[in-house]
């Protein structure tokens, strides 16, 4: 057995646009260099506006994604509220602390628009992802996670620019998934893009190179 | 790892295969163990691993399937099932004493109407796949089964399917397994002959 | 009872820095960061690792700069010799040749060194890249990156030099990555060294490099009327006197004319 970071594989990246973001992430699921599943989403919906991903230990993905629609479930019955992307950024980085000496091997992304409020009526698109014991951080461009992690960051980095509109903003989410997954043997297979407007979400699912 | 199991799925059922063999290391006592446990009417487990935590492990599974079927007067669905099993196995491996085991589960979901096939580690992690396989097998059937699969594969040609995994693992793998399989569909559980006969 | 004393010695250090080469149809350009670094600390911010061989070909050394500095001086020593018994300069694919040779010469002992070869072929005068492992083995390529940022570089070049997951519009022709035009080129040089730069710590202070112009290459772009639209905001431009380069001028091919480019990048 390998490091846990790097046992099933997968990437997940997520950017900001105008009044948008994206997130996405590869689909394969390995064990080690074998490939097992070419339909395993790494970003999971918390809300209409608000998206996670959790690459890294697909065990923990699982384990996570569980653990988190329950206490998003109790939040939204005892808040009558939805949760906005900040608190639940909190939610989760507490959530992994709580396990600072045997931490849940993932690094999450996290990819929202805040629903306008009396305090904040024009609320920014939030990203932000967190190491594995849930120390956050907040770039204004984006955040990458996963196996893949050098390469999104040196194909985003030439891609992204500010201020695109969701459909720019798609093609260069998806290129720069593609272009680094394509580099890495145990992220790809495929990918899923989701683009959060403020009145609504664009899924693309994105053929890739199967090898 | 001195294992093998194959799953294959159709639109309305699944074929679970596994090896036969017991034993330890290189040496083999037992070569016609069953290894596939039906743990509800319709759901079933190829399993392999640590030998005293298979046994272990699934006893406790079969046993908390049958609580809840008595329970609330419905066997649970594959799906949800999916989910307790691999529950059990992720908080078990970090708990102080992990069961290791791995196992396919095949089932069929007679509400849904649908076929289910999952793959499962000791570390928890779940997949549901339309066909695999498991210990040996990965490294000599998957690329059979990728080029012979198709999502309305029929019973017979399914069968067939299995025949050239197992073919492929008597070709491939140094070590020699026997192999049983049992068949899920709306009607339950049944063996399926390897043979091909009825 | 006392511990036996172990002796081992390691002769091998990491130099960070990155390297990158791209082909055109009559053009080639090769660069590199100049900043070289052991661990956390900054050993110069001005360290060439770029050299020209002959006046149609450059090779860029990254990975361990004293391996690297040796072995660039071993190469040239041997193609002077060349030079010396066939009163010509060395083709490209040659010194590809070469290359590989005296890498795997000293297979179990080896240069830690990653070569990329750039220049201008003499038999049809296409721009050429020749990358290599520290043992030699090598192939030719449209654009490679090697060093450091290699992984934050190589797959911006799959997409923007490649075209890799880049459909044509209906009709038209599919991409190829050898018609690029050099303003193109450059800009893309730029821009992958400045994300490099951005988020690797080993990236940074210059980038200089060379870009060699086929003799059959007609248009005067680099230099002189067409200067602005080609040359990247920031970027300085030296045309080679083939007297200067430290190279067989006195041999060197008619025609092939060598730019040294350079451009500031963050220092942080």
């Amino acid at each position: 057995m390998g490091s846990p970071m790097e046992m099933n594989g997968g990437s997940v990246i997520a950017m900001t646009g105008k009044d948008c973001v994206a997130i996405a992430s590869d689909l394969r699921l390995g064990q080690q260099a074998v490939g097992l599943s070419a339909d395993f989403e790494k970003v999971f919906p918390i809300n209409n506006q608000l998206y996670v991903g959790l690459p890294g230990f697909a065990t923990d993905t699982y384990t996570l994604r569980e653990h988190l629609r329950f206490r998003v479930n109790m939040y939204r019955m005892k808040e009558e509220r939805e949760i906005t992307p900040k608190t639940f950024a909190h939610l989760l980085s507490s959530t992994l602390y709580e396990k600072r000496f045997g931490p849940y091997f993932i690094e999450p992304v996290i990819a929202g628009i805040p629903a306008p409020s009396a305090i904040d009526p024009d609320p920014k698109p939030f990203i932000c992802n967190m190491d594995t014991i849930g120390c956050i951080t907040t770039p204004k461009d984006f955040v990458v996670a996963g196996t893949a992690t050098d390469k999104l960051y040196g194909v985003a980095e030439g891609l992204w620019e500010p201020d695109l509109e969701p459909e720019d903003l798609f093609e260069t989410i998806s290129q720069t998934l593609l272009a680094a997954v394509d580099r890495d043997c145990i992220s790809g297979w495929g990918a899923v893009v989701h683009v959060i407007t403020k009145d609504k979400i664009i899924t693309r699912h994105l053929k890739g190179r199967m090898d | 790892m001195t294992e093998c199991s194959f799953g294959i799925t159709g639109k309305d059922f699944v074929l679970l295969a596994s090896d036969q063999s017991a034993g330890r290391s290189i040496i083999k006592m037992k070569s016609d163990e069953n290894k596939i446990r039906q743990l509800s009417p319709s759901l079933c487990m190829a399993y392999g691993g640590e030998p005293g935590d298979t046994e272990n492990f699934v006893d406790f599974v079969e046993r908390n399937l049958r609580l809840y079927q008595i329970r609330h007067n419905i066997e649970l669905a594959p799906a949800p099932a999916s989910a307790y099993i691999r529950r059990i196995l992720a908080e078990a491996i970090r708990s102080r004493r992990p069961y290791v085991v791995s196992l396919l589960l095949g089932g069929y979901d007679k509400i849904k109407d649908e076929s289910h096939l999952y793959w499962m580690d000791p570390y928890g992690t779940k997949v549901k796949v339309p066909y695999t396989a498991n210990g040996l097998g990965i490294y000599v059937a998957l690329s059979t089964m990728d080029k012979y699969w198709y999502p309305d594969i029929t019973r017979e040609e399914a069968g067939q399917l299995l025949k050239r995994c197992i073919d492929e693992v008597k070709l491939r793998l140094a070590y020699q397994f026997s192999f049983n399989a049992v068949e899920i569909d709306k009607d339950g559980v049944r063996e399926y002959k390897l043979d091909g006969s009825a | 009872m006392p511990e036996a004393i172990q002796h081992r010695f390691d002769p091998y250090s990491s130099n960070g820095g990155s390297i990158l080469a791209i082909a055109g149809k009559d053009f080639a350009v090769v660069a590199g960061d100049t900043r070289q670094s052991e661990g956390y600390s900054i050993q110069s911010r001005y360290q060439k690792k770029v050299f020209p061989l002959t006046s149609k070909a450059i090779l860029a050394v990254n990975g361990f700069a004293a391996d690297g500095n040796n072995f660039v001086k071993r190469v040239k020593q041997r193609l002077e010799w060349y030079t010396h018994a066939h009163n010509k300069e060395m083709p490209i694919k040659s010194i590809a040749r070469l290359i590989q040779t005296m890498l795997y010469a000293r297979r179990m002992f080896p240069y830690y060194v990653y070569n990329v070869l750039a220049g201008i072929e003499e038999d049809d005068g296409t721009g050429a890249v020749y990358s290599f492992d520290p043992v030699g083995s090598y192939e030719r390529e449209t654009c490679r990156a090697a060093g450091a940022a290699q992984s934050l570089l190589q797959p911006f070049l799959d997409n923007q030099i490649y075209f890799r997951n880049h459909t044509p519009a209906p009709g038209q022709p599919p991409f190829d990555p050898s018609t690029h035009p050099l303003s193109t080129v450059l800009s893309i040089l730029v821009d992958s060294f400045s994300s490099a730069t951005e988020r690797h710590i080993e990236v940074g202070d210059f980038l200089e490099g060379y870009v060699i112009l086929s003799p059959g290459r007609t248009s005067d772009d680099l230099i002189g009327e067409g200067v602005k639209g080609v040359l990247p905001e920031g970027m300085t431009v030296e045309e080679q006197d083939p007297e200067d380069l430290d190279v067989q001028s006195a041999v060197a091919g008619k025609g092939c004319r060598v730019f040294l480019v350079r451009k500031e990048l963050k220092r942080d």
